[in-house]
């Protein structure tokens, strides 16, 4: 036993001490859930943005249009009156950046309008800007649009013609996917990116404590040492285990941070991370922390070179990923024979935890002890292949 | 003591070591000589329990290296070819992994690791990454991690590789202070000149066969040559080849 601790601490203090090793183990697990809370919020502000968001602008020459106003008070809008001086460009007000969103009324739009001639309107805004001007003015310009099809109908219905000759094509939108449910598309991420984040965690370590220690020489004087292969083995899966952990705890810390930014309470939703489904998250994720490292190990023990190494484990990496992928795509309802997948379970488990469905005793269960009886295989397999007497040549 | 008894290792369709037999004795100072590819390696990677030979014996201090290679790895210290230490990890750190793999008492293991710093002259870079480590500092670093254990037997592969002259003649102090402490030192080389100023006893292997064992004396009376390198180039067979 204390062998085995001695080659995993020797271990994580080698790959500690390695920048690319911590970069890559840990960037995912930090970046992963901000990039995750970001493109949320993205959406769900696109989807609210839509329906009831208030359209805040200001507005010169109101006393030249009362029916326009009254018609733009009774929507959702919010109107800030101004004036200017005559002669003053109203342009420079938003370029200076008092105003974001202006529309003005030209002086003889009554005169106009009674006439019958088209009035033009100025919408002011800067696209540039970062923030919600440009959105609003979309809104806006809708606004005025309706108003200004419902003047043209009124006109043309009052001269005896029929309004309908004037619309010889009536689009209707109909988006299935709104923006609300790509936002629901993001969370059903969530599990594969953790899951990518635990064997993120430990790919470069497996890689450097077999190739890369058989590549820099230092694996025969090893064998040298008074102690089995399997010791050694076990020792290096562990280290691989203690990173992958560290990294999966950096991502939770990191999502359970994250999460109170995304907007999600105003789509009468709930994403209910405390402590306590973070730690239950962790605890179902550990026996596939295992599984990854020894998977890892495995492969890396069949490569001379480090670089040899990190193609097999690149193209490894996909794998827990895809039974993932395979029961989505075929629409399998999550079942208890379903539970026996190492990598599957857990995401499943993991998606029931944070949409607060309930999960089984059973369940659980399953997930362990299959995962484990697994990662058990594999870590013989990697003693296996470390016994073997070309590991060395 | 190490005893070599008619050990035969193949690799695939390459017959590497032929009926090898020869003896290093305690108190002595054993070279195993041959050109390269000769054999020498895979020799002494089978005395290291690394490889296990196909057939014949091969025994250090009386314990056999196929059926008990942990008593084995207790008594040797071993130096493959190249030093294979830790880059990311000190001097003091490279050779403490290897005290506590070896089993041994922190307080003791920390006292041992000392002692050896001293002896090869370590103390100025012992506590630096191996990073950027001169070939003969990191000799040093491999050396103090062989001999961490106090072991009665060392095994050294090529040891003088790449070493400047001052380093070498270091080296051949610390050899022969070993010696005279009584371990068997057994080690290789391909070069006759460095053997000649460190060595009791030669081992000549060419073609993965012993050609000589014997003192540096007999050598030359074997040979009849008195120059040691022409006596080296005519028992390891190059003659032939040239």
């Amino acid at each position: 036993m204390s062998i085995i601790w001695t080659v995993l601490k020797k271990e994580c203090l080698d790959n500690v001490r390695d920048k690319r090793t911590i970069i890559a183990s840990f960037s995912l697990a930090l970046l992963g859930p901000l990039a995750f809370a970001a493109l949320m919020t993205f959406f769900l502000n696109r989807a609210l943005g839509a329906s009831d968001e208030v359209i805040d602008f200001s507005l010169i020459g109101a006393e030249h249009a009362p029916g326009l106003v009254s018609y733009l008070e009774s929507q959702n809008t919010e109107i800030k009156m101004i004036d200017v001086a005559e002669g003053d460009d109203p342009r420079a007000l938003v370029t200076s950046g008092t105003e974001d969103l202006l529309l003005v009324i030209p002086p003889n739009f009554a005169e106009r309008f009674a006439a019958g001639e088209p009035n033009s309107l100025a919408l002011i805004y800067d696209s540039s800007e970062l923030g919600s001007a440009r959105r609003r003015a979309r809104s806006l310009d809708a606004v005025l649009s309706t108003y200004g099809r419902t003047v043209a109908l009124m006109r043309l219905q009052l001269r005896g013609v029929d309004p309908m000759l004037a619309s010889p094509i009536i689009v209707r939108d109909v988006d299935v996917a709104s923006p609300a449910e790509r936002a629901m598309m993001v969370l059903t991420t969530l599990p594969y990116l953790i899951l990518v984040v635990a064997f993120m965690g430990g790919f470069y370590l497996a890689i450097d404590s077999t190739a890369g220690e058989r590549e820099h020489g230092s694996l025969e004087p090893l064998l040298t040492q008074p102690v089995t292969r399997g010791q050694l083995v076990i020792g290096k899966i562990a280290a691989t285990s203690v990173f992958a952990a560290a990294s999966l705890v950096v991502f939770l810390v990191s999502f359970y941070l994250a999460v109170p930014f995304i907007p999600l309470e105003r789509i009468g939703m709930s994403l209910d991370v405390d402590g306590g489904t973070i730690l239950a998250m962790l605890a179902v994720m550990l026996p596939l922390i295992w599984f990854a490292a020894a998977l890892l190990t495995v492969a890396a023990s069949f490569a001379k070179s480090y670089k040899e190494a990190q193609t097999y484990l690149s193209i490894l990496i996909m794998v827990p990923t895809l039974p993932v992928m395979l029961v989505q795509m075929s629409g399998v309802e999550a079942s208890l024979p379903l539970m026996t997948i190492p990598s599957y379970s857990q995401s499943a488990l993991i998606r029931n935890l944070i949409t607060a469905e309930p999960i089984t005793t059973l369940e659980v269960t399953v997930s362990v002890i299959c995962t484990c009886v697994l990662a058990a295989l594999l870590t013989w397999l990697a003693v296996r292949l470390y016994r073997r007497e070309n590991i060395l040549i | 003591m190490i005893e070599v008894q008619g050990i035969n290792k193949r690799f695939g369709e390459v017959q590497a070591v032929r009926e090898v037999s020869f003896r290093a004795q305690d108190r002595r100072v054993t070279a195993l000589l041959g050109p390269n590819g000769a054999g020498k390696s895979t020799t002494l990677r089978m005395l290291a329990t690394v490889l296990r030979p196909d057939s014949g014996l091969a025994r250090v201090d009386g314990y056999d290296v196929t059926a008990d290679p942990m008593a084995v790895r207790r008594r040797i210290g071993v130096m493959p070819h190249g030093s294979g230490i830790y880059t990311r990890l000190t001097a003091r750190e490279n050779v403490r992994y290897y005290g506590q793999l070896q089993g041994i008492a922190n307080a003791q293991l920390e006292a041992r690791i000392d002692t050896l710093i001293d002896q090869l002259d370590m103390t100025s870079f012992a506590d630096r990454r191996a990073t950027g480590f001169s070939q003969g500092q990191k000799v040093k670093v491999a050396l103090a991690r062989a001999l961490v254990h106090d072991p009665k037997h060392v095994i050294l592969d090529e040891p003088t590789n790449g070493l400047d002259v001052m380093a070498t003649r270091g080296l051949r102090e610390i050899i022969v202070g070993l010696r005279d402490s009584g371990c068997c030192v057994l080690f290789s080389s391909h070069i006759m000149q460095e053997v000649e100023n460190l060595c009791d006893d030669v081992v000549i292997i060419g073609g993965g066969e012993v050609r000589f064992e014997g003192t540096l004396d007999a050598l030359r009376a074997a040979s009849g040559r008195d120059n040691l390198e022409d006596a080296f180039i005519s028992m390891s067979g190059l003659e032939d080849n040239a």
